[in-house]
């Protein structure tokens, strides 16, 4: 049963090794670049830098991160869904009821899901966290 | 040879390492974090023991789609507690616990 | 397999401890999504392959990046200064070691605890299948309520960040 994970354990060992060689070999070759003060500094009129170096991100970023994971949960739900479909909609067929009886139910759940969920995405639209000023 | 009590033990240890860390640290984002530690603990004894409560040679699946609700609600909940904590920060420039003792200002 | 269990829980709790003692911000989030992955592993081993995949995809893919999002929108420093008394650090201890010991005492104390794992059939590698048809079966009212739920974090977030929508 192990061996069937030799090729994830192949390619964990080809990305780190990837990563470390990146690592090492700027290391190696970036020697002859090296810095030192006068280097740093800014040349003849350029300006000296003032605060910190890292810029605070808008929040408008944050907005669009936060409305990802939610909708990315709507997608995880789809995976098992879409698995399961053929199976559930053969059986559903087998017994043969109304399009809108219980042995529907899977159809009509996903689709109550989706539209509270189309629900939230008309919510944002309306609300501008999607507008990009 | 593997147990349902080697996974059990790792979860409440998992568990602990939250909790140690709700209760020590005072940076509201680390504590957040830790809580998503504890939450996922949980979810490991949930996964064990519906491994180890199998029917016909399958786990049962009752426990699964329970992991999968809680992952989902911690998701929706982080996006909200973030949002909160943005609003806190905004308002007071503050992620210390111990300095969020007031209701107004 | 014995030995990988071992592994994947070192990696987890190791992530785990790192969250807790590292100073910096964006070291604890690394060391979670390290954590995480250990954890993910985990589920596996358990035969929980979306488990897993989620712990990984939902988990590690998007909540730790929306942290480290957090963390770079409010540039959030290292604690310089951690002036935690020494009371805190031992009643936590304390209480945590006497928590983690309860646990372990009883599970040890737990007759289905030391019986090994059972055996599966063969199908139970089709575990994505058997959830959606126990998910889409049984349990579509509760996600008639995730949905609402999700509903009510979008209206959350949006207000809570409304002043900056103008």
């Amino acid at each position: 049963m192990l061996q069937e994970y030799i090729p994830v354990l192949l390619q964990i060992l080809i990305a780190g090794g990837f990563a470390a060689a990146a690592l090492i070999l700027s290391v190696i070759f970036g020697k002859s670049a090296a810095r030192n003060p006068t280097k740093d500094s800014a040349y003849e009129c350029g300006m000296l830098p003032v605060g910190p170096g890292q810029a605070r991100f808008s929040v408008k970023f944050y907005l669009v991160a936060m409305l990802f994971v939610i909708f990315d949960i709507e997608v995880v739900f789809l995976y098992p869904w879409a698995v399961t479909f053929n199976e559930l909609a053969a059986g559903a067929v087998e017994k043969g009821q109304n399009f809108f009886s219980e042995s529907y139910a899977f159809f009509w759940g996903m689709t109550g899901f989706l539209g509270i969920l189309f629900i939230a995405y008309l919510y944002a639209l309306k609300k501008g966290a999607l507008r990009w000023n | 040879m593997l147990t349902l009590g080697h996974y059990l033990i790792a979860s409440g240890l998992l568990f602990s390492v939250g909790f140690i860390g709700v209760l020590l640290r005072r940076n509201v984002i680390i504590i957040f974090m830790c809580l998503e530690l504890m939450l996922s603990a949980a979810n490991l004894s949930l996964v064990a023991f519906s491994r180890y409560n199998q029917t016909a040679g399958l786990p049962d699946y009752n426990g699964d789609v329970l992991v999968f609700f809680i992952i989902t609600v911690a998701a929706a909940e982080v996006a909200v507690g973030l949002a909160i904590i943005v609003a806190l920060f905004r308002s007071r420039q503050i992620t210390d616990v111990t300095a969020m003792n007031s209701m107004k200002n | 397999m014995t030995a990988l269990f071992y592994f994947f829980a070192f990696v987890m709790l190791a992530g785990g401890l790192g969250v807790v003692l590292t100073r910096s911000p964006v070291t604890s989030a690394f060391s979670m999504v390290v954590s995480f992955l250990g954890l993910a592993a985990l589920f596996i081993m358990l035969h929980a392959y979306l488990i897993g995949t989620l712990q990984i995809l939902v988990y590690a893919g998007a909540i730790m990046v929306l942290f480290l999002f957090i963390i770079m929108l409010l540039d959030l420093k290292a604690e310089e200064d951690r002036k935690i008394s020494l009371f805190t650090v031992i009643g936590g201890a304390l209480l945590v070691s006497v928590f983690a010991s309860q646990i372990i005492k009883v599970v040890k104390a737990l007759p289905a605890a030391a019986e090994a794992m059972p055996e599966l059939s063969a199908s139970a590698s089709e575990d994505v299948k058997n959830t959606g048809l126990l998910m889409f079966t049984d349990y579509v009212f509760p996600l008639q309520i995730i949905g609402v739920l999700l509903l009510v974090a979008t209206v959350g977030v949006i207000v809570l960040s409304k002043k900056e929508l103008k």
